[in-house]
């Protein structure tokens, strides 16, 4: 039987070429958009692993951006009951001025040296100490970006708008230590000690989030609820709301470029469709000889939606090796500029190769139906 | 695989059981409102190894009638019998085993499969009836040595002349040892030599027991036959038998 699929499928050469082509097409936007959507998930799933279990506080009424807090409010959340200890970040962008195209995830935070997110670890350097100056340690995407090492100095940009004309301060910092890779947002991270962030940044008494750290037994999304009834003006999430919150972002995220390279495939299945229908109505007089020779429905529909599956799959590797290939070369190539920005995961491959095939043999179904229902005396007389 | 022939030589048709009985078979189509009796009451018998012939014009219903025997269609009335199983009253999933073991078709365009080679198009009437393939391939290349294309097995239907085409057309038919050839016009699209070619390979078929229907025009082909039947507005107007033709 495969033998007949692979002669009717090499007989007309461009038309299966094409088809392949389509669903090759659509495959290759479904790995490329799901790799960055799967990129996405890994960056958040290992940064809220980095956070552990912290608590975070931010300014009520931010949606999405960066908001600000009196560094007072770190005290107040630390008399909260069930508070271990508690500490402030002052979060900024590396580059206001939107270097790289207006696109960057490169960012500074500003922290307390003894407060460090030390389960990153170093691969060359040391981390922050107190009484440490300007003195930065940053990610290995930043590390690579701006060819650092340990001893290097960035250049740290503010900007300020002052009525209608903005003013940019510059200011090098030196290097002490560089993070080893982590898949996480620390990657594209400069840790610099909180009061020299605030004093750069002209943001004295000020942070963007507080990180609060549960009592041993206390519940954190318990301890979430009472720092908000506790502390005016915040709201805070545990790191399970945190989590879900994002997830649910990423979802919408997904759904946006999950859908896109869904409808690219699903035009693939529909040349498909569109190349089967052609070749049953072509192969009517065929189908009727192989009727009257004896070949029973199942046969014919096995011939047709073999086919149509094979053309599935056929596109669907070829999607998943090209779509794999460019999300290599763009890798390469964002790696240059210090991250990665799809990833391919066995998931995904899995994913890609079961919708190709799927894809192949619904679209074959009605086809197949088709050739099959046809009586064999009308089929021999289709001229 | 089931054994129609027997392998007796001479023609075995005057003292055998009949291999296909027709009994009152009827056929009527609508055309727009108006009914067409395409069959009406045509019964008749076939002997093993007889070699029949059925004339008559355009529509008088030859055609229908061989495609009501070969279980293409079905009629409207009436009963068709090979080998005493009657196959009209078979269901639709039936229909295939049916047809792979008691008929075999001969088509005026020989219906050959393009991207098959001359063995592949014989091999493929065996496929649907899980022979294995060495016995098939095996098979094919008796049946094309038969019919004289023993040095042309590997070539595409396209590589043969007309008349080849055609004996590659009844090697297939001969594949699952039918009760029953039919031939619908089989030397239509020939030229006036391969007619004798073809006429005198399904003669010899016929004299080593083969049972053969043809349908055709030309009474070049029917006088070379057993027996001729008649037809005409969808029934059987004579039943003529041997060298005088006597009913």
């Amino acid at each position: 039987m495969f033998d007949l699929i692979i002669r009717s499928m090499t007989q007309r050469k461009m038309r299966t070429g094409l088809t392949i082509f389509g669903i090759a097409l659509g495959i290759f936007a479904v790995v490329v958009m799901g790799g960055m959507s799967e990129q996405m998930n890994l960056v958040v799933d290992k940064s809220l692993d980095l956070m552990a279990d912290n608590i975070r506080i931010e300014p009520d009424g931010t949606f999405g951006g960066i908001g600000t807090l009196d560094e007072s409010t770190v005290s107040q959340v630390k008399r909260v009951p069930g508070v271990s200890d508690a500490f402030g970040v002052l979060v900024t962008v590396l580059d206001p001025e939107g270097g790289n195209g207006g696109f960057s995830t490169d960012m500074v935070f500003g922290i307390l040296p003894e407060k460090q997110f030390k389960d990153a670890k170093l691969t060359s350097g040391r981390y922050l100490v107190p009484g440490d100056g300007y003195k930065v340690v940053i990610g290995s995407s930043i590390a690579r970006k701006f060819n650092l090492k340990v001893g290097d100095e960035l250049e740290l940009k503010s900007k300020r708008l002052q009525r209608t004309s903005s003013i940019t301060n510059t200011r090098n910092v030196s290097v002490v230590g560089i993070l080893e890779y982590t898949g996480s947002m620390f990657d594209s991270a400069v840790q610099i000690p909180l009061d020299r962030a605030q004093k750069f940044y002209k943001l004295e008494n000020t942070v963007s989030l507080i990180y609060a750290k549960p009592a041993t037994g206390t519940d954190p999304s318990d301890l979430a609820k009472r720092i908000e009834l506790s502390v005016e003006k915040v709201k805070s999430k545990s790191p399970e709301q945190l989590r879900k919150e994002i997830e649910g972002q990423l979802v919408i995220f997904s759904l946006i470029t999950i859908s896109a390279a869904v409808l690219a495939a699903v035009i693939g299945g529909l040349s498909v469709m569109n190349t089967m229908l052609m070749s049953v109505s072509e192969r009517t007089k065929e189908f009727g000889l192989l009727k009257a020779l004896g070949a029973e429905r199942k046969t014919i529909l096995l011939m047709t939606m073999g086919e149509a599956a094979l053309m599935g799959v056929i596109g669907g590797i070829t999607g998943i090796v090209s779509g794999a290939g460019i999300v290599h070369f763009l890798n390469k190539s964002f790696e240059a500029q210090g991250s990665a920005l799809f990833a391919i995961t066995p998931r995904l491959v899995i994913i890609g190769l079961l919708f190709a095939t799927i894809l192949g043999i619904v679209c074959g179904t009605y086809p197949a139906y088709r050739a099959t229902k046809m009586s064999p005396m009308e089929a021999l007389r289709y001229e | 695989m089931n054994n129609g022939n027997d392998g007796n030589n001479g023609n075995l048709a005057g003292d055998c059981e009949p291999v296909l009985r027709v009994r009152n078979l009827r056929k009527t189509y609508v055309q727009g409102k108006i009914p067409v009796h395409a069959l009406d009451d045509v019964s008749f018998d076939v002997k093993k190894g007889e070699f029949l012939s059925i004339v008559g014009p355009s529509g008088s219903g030859k055609s229908t009638l061989l495609s009501m025997i070969g279980l293409l269609d079905r009629p409207t009335d009436g009963s068709v019998f090979i080998d005493d199983v009657e196959i009209t009253k078979a269901k639709e999933s039936e229909a295939p085993r049916i047809r792979r073991e008691k008929i075999g078709f001969v088509f005026q365009h020989f219906n050959l499969l393009s991207t098959l080679n001359a063995m592949e198009n014989v091999d493929i009437a065996m496929r649907f009836t899980g022979v294995s393939k060495n016995k098939r391939k095996e098979r094919a290349f008796e049946l094309l040595t038969q019919v004289g294309l023993g040095d042309r097995v590997k070539h595409k239907p396209s590589e043969l002349s007309g008349g080849q085409q055609q004996r590659v057309s009844i090697a297939r038919a001969l594949a699952n040892n039918p009760a029953i050839i039919l031939a619908d016009e089989p030397t239509g699209a020939v030229d006036t030599k391969t007619r004798e070619v073809i006429v005198e390979l399904l003669k010899g078929l016929s004299e080593k027991g083969q049972t053969i229907i043809v349908v055709t025009h030309d009474m070049a082909v029917a006088e070379q036959t057993d027996r001729i039947i008649n037809m005409r507005d969808g029934m059987i107007v004579s039943d003529m038998r041997g060298a005088g033709r006597e009913p």
